[in-house]
């Protein structure tokens, strides 16, 4: 660029002898020679460059996607209906996600059926002890005479270890259902005896009564009572 | 047209909270559908061939 470079020694030779003013008229009467200088005189011709009077920026027509309709509602109803069936869909895949877990945790079947043990009650005669295996566990069913019930209720209970009155043990009083390990280290205590007419854990001599609850010996608390239900006469399901 | 498209998004899609229980509302009959419509085929084809198709005869054998 031998014009930039003979109008930039001009401009730095004259710079101190003139004013600002006139550095600056300079300055773009530079810019403007060089600039027109170039455009007439440059040997390079760009191989991009097409000729002048051919436009070469195409723009597509946009017309196919424009709203026709009248109102903005029909493409705005149809945007917010495709977001919200993705988050339907999305609901639904985190739903079945949260489902499988917990099917996967829950107990199965084969768990759930040996969870509940059914016994008929017309076997065991007025009197007498049954023992039953629920849960791993022994659980005894007494059914009771009038004389053990009204015993059962008549005891002080407020004095007791453990005070419970009989009501709380039992929901019918002819039926005593209980689990049939010791509450002092798991043994499992022998019926009809001990010095209350209950139960005796043979382990370290704790002495139940006929309501099950803890009268002497080491035990802290009465004999633990399950959940059960009698669905109909004569029959009971415990679990 | 741009009477029913308004008032169907003047209805669910404004408010924001109503969109979601939209949403989710869709999402529960989807699935009611999709599971009962997918039972119903399952049946279809294996008709004859279930337990419950089945079972009438095996019980009426046991009671005789």
């Amino acid at each position: 660029m031998p014009a930039l470079t003979t109008s930039t020694r001009t401009l730095a030779r004259t710079w101190t002898a003139h004013q600002l003013p006139a550095a600056r008229a300079a300055c773009s009467a530079l810019q403007t020679r060089s600039l027109s200088e170039a455009s007439a005189s440059s040997s390079f011709d760009s191989p991009f460059k097409a000729s002048s009077s051919e436009r070469t920026t195409k723009i597509p027509s946009f017309a196919k996607y424009r709203n026709n309709a009248s109102g903005e509602s029909g493409p705005k109803v149809f945007q917010y209906f495709m977001v919200g069936t993705m988050g339907a869909l999305s609901a639904l895949g985190a739903k079945a996600t949260v489902n499988d877990f917990l099917v996967n945790m829950s107990a199965s079947a084969d768990v759930l059926a040996q969870a509940k043990v059914e016994i008929d009650l017309a076997a065991i005669p007025e009197g007498k002890n049954v023992i039953i295996k629920w849960r791993g566990k022994p659980v005894f069913i007494r059914h009771r005479t009038e004389a053990e019930i009204k015993e059962a209720e008549d005891t002080k209970w407020e004095s007791l270890r453990d005070p419970q009155p009989d009501s709380d043990r039992v929901k019918r009083p002819d039926w005593l259902i209980m689990l049939g390990v010791c509450t002092h280290l798991g043994c499992v205590p022998i019926g009809e005896a001990g010095d209350y007419g209950g139960w005796f854990c043979p382990c370290h001599g704790s002495h139940y009564d006929i309501s099950g609850r803890i009268r002497k010996g080491p035990a802290p608390l009465n004999l633990e009572v399950p959940v059960y239900d009698f669905p109909e006469e004569g029959k009971v399901v415990i679990g | 047209m741009a009477g029913i498209s308004s008032s169907i998004y003047n209805l669910l899609f404004r408010k924001n909270t109503v969109m979601l229980g939209t949403v989710f509302a869709a999402a529960f009959a989807v699935e009611m559908a999709w599971d009962t419509a997918s039972a119903s085929i399952w049946d279809n084809i294996n008709k004859g061939r279930q337990w419950k198709d089945i079972k009438q005869k095996y019980l009426e054998a046991a009671e005789e």
